[in-house]
């Protein structure tokens, strides 16, 4: 059951006194149960400091963040996480690192190995159980990052930019996979990136976010259906959504 | 070209032939290491007569393994002693260190006291210590026993207090947002994570693990291979002191040998083991 999420009155201030420095906020915000919201902005914007207030990992210096009307105050349970460098440990082969996942909650692994299948299988990485992370390559890393983000099948999942370090081909491909598995299992999606183009192709709604202070300028929705392939990349909507926000940015000074 | 040989071989083949084929691999490898040593043995050998070096001043090889097996039984004897000194005080050294370095690691008091103390400790040199545990301990194997602990001891503490804090963000935060608790952390991310770096402390005071037994066994013992080397030298028996040498550099070896095994069957997965 996906997650509905609130942002109110949300601000971060990392420091005190005169070297204080005020990164993100104040943001109110509604995400839907089941939504795929990107939060689209330069670096140093706060945008991955965001995430983390919203995962629980770091307190809030104002306001508050409400999972299904639930004020978070710890770490979130029910989240799966990706972050740019991934969260596999170098000891453990691809299937031993999603089992990490379930280990770490005090879960059984072998009771989940067909989910764990299924969830290989649809980034394409069947074979590869028993191969070390450094066997892999980057894009194959994040692929298996993000098995490991999904296993305990969340209802919310929270993206800091997890495919930043990746080359274009790579982050295309698996943009595609993402989009598959949220179009058949609808969690809720908070996604972090830079890509105006990848926030536009995935989400069903974008919101800009200024540089530091990072606020939310504006939300957009993104009307377009679903799937997104590269032939509805070239339609006049999708080019129009990219230069609409690109002339935001153009705006702020930050392009 | 051994490789070039083994290779012509076919490729089904019983055991024995493999376990062969491996080994004229390895000496394949190493050829050039060994034709060193035995080189470096025969120099010595020969240079010897031809430079007329007097024997009381340095035997040949041939003399210094002659002589020294009249004496094996001795020698033997306080190999034992040595050795015990040794890998009691490494394994005391080691069963202490590591958990004050996860202590230090994890307190912060302790991180703005103890630590401090180690660091400055470290400075200074332990062998500084051991004529005054020896005048308060006697000359019995405890006092050689502690300045093995002291000297293994800071290496061990100040690189696991490094490898206990640096588990990186990401990781730390993934564990956190799994509500996983401190104990399961620590026991599926935390330990495996720390031990590349704590290796690196056990490695280092294993080689100078040897080096206090012997510097103590110096300064006041009348047992070991360092009362041994020094009697000897003192006797112009040079001969027996090299064979004192011999031995402590086979247990250094031995020492540093078997940590060296352990790693790598702890942290196959290090990319330090991985690129050898």
């Amino acid at each position: 059951m996906a997650a509905t999420i609130e942002l109110r009155g949300l601000a971060k201030t990392f420091g005190e006194g005169a070297t204080a420095i005020h990164a993100v906020g104040p943001i109110d915000l509604k995400v839907a149960a089941g939504e795929f919201v990107s939060f689209l902005g330069p670096s140093g914007c706060g945008k991955s400091t965001l995430m983390l207030i919203m995962a629980g990992l770091l307190p809030p210096t104002a306001g508050e963040v409400r999972f299904d009307d639930r004020r978070v105050d710890g770490p979130q349970t029910a989240v799966g996480i990706m972050f740019q460098d991934n969260t596999l440990v170098p000891w453990r082969c691809v299937w031993d690192n999603i089992a990490l996942q379930l280990e770490l909650r005090g879960l059984e692994p072998s009771r989940y190995a067909d989910r764990i299948g299924t969830l290989l299988g649809s980034v394409k990485l069947t074979g590869f159980e028993r191969r070390m992370p450094y066997e892999l390559s980057g894009g194959m890393q994040q692929r298996a990052a993000f098995c490991q983000a999904m296993v305990h099948d969340p209802n919310t999942l929270l993206f800091d930019e997890p495919l930043g370090k990746l080359d274009a081909m790579t982050r295309e491909a698996i943009r595609r996979d993402l989009q598959a598995l949220w179009i058949t299992t609808r969690p809720t999606v908070i996604f972090v990136t830079h890509s105006i183009e990848e926030a536009v192709q995935l989400s069903s709604k974008v919101c800009i976010v200024t540089p530091r202070p990072g606020r939310i300028d504006r939300e957009i929705a993104i009307d377009l259906p679903y799937p997104r392939d590269l032939e509805i990349k070239k339609s006049r909507a999708f080019i129009d959504h990219v230069r609409d926000i690109e002339e935001i940015f153009h705006g702020f000074g930050v392009i | 070209m051994a490789s070039a040989l083994s290779s012509a071989e076919p490729a089904k083949a019983g055991a024995p032939v493999a376990a062969l084929r491996r080994a004229t691999r390895a000496l394949g490898r190493s050829w050039l290491f060994i034709a060193f040593f035995v080189g470096f043995f025969l120099f010595w050998q020969y240079a010897i007569d031809l430079f007329h070096v007097p024997e009381y001043i340095l035997p040949k090889p041939s003399e210094i393994v002659r002589r020294s097996w009249a004496d094996r039984g001795r020698l033997l004897d306080y190999t034992w002693v040595t050795a015990s000194e040794t890998l009691i005080g490494y394994a005391l050294a080691l069963a202490i260190a590591v958990p004050l370095g996860l202590a230090i690691a994890f307190s912060s008091f302790l991180r703005q006291t103890v630590y401090p103390f180690c660091v400055s400790l470290e400075m200074t040199p332990k062998i500084a210590f051991a004529p005054l545990f020896i005048s308060w301990l006697g000359f019995g194997i405890l006092p050689k026993v502690i300045i093995v602990i002291l000297v293994c001891f800071f290496p061990v503490v100040l690189n696991a207090v490094l490898a206990f804090s640096s588990l990186g963000d990401e990781l730390e935060r993934f564990c956190r947002s799994t509500g996983a608790g401190v104990v399961r952390t620590f026991v599926k991310v935390r330990l495996p994570a720390a031990l590349p770096q704590c290796f690196v402390g056990f490695k280092y005071a294993a080689i100078n693990a040897t080096v206090g037994a012997t510097i103590a066994e110096f300064i006041g013992s009348d047992q070991g291979l360092g009362f041994y080397i020094q009697i000897s030298t003192g006797n112009m028996r040079p001969d027996l002191a090299f064979a004192g040498i011999f031995l402590l550099t086979i247990l250094g070896l031995t020492l540093f040998g078997c940590v060296t095994l352990a790693e790598r069957w702890l942290i196959p997965w290090h990319v330090s083991i991985r690129r050898r």
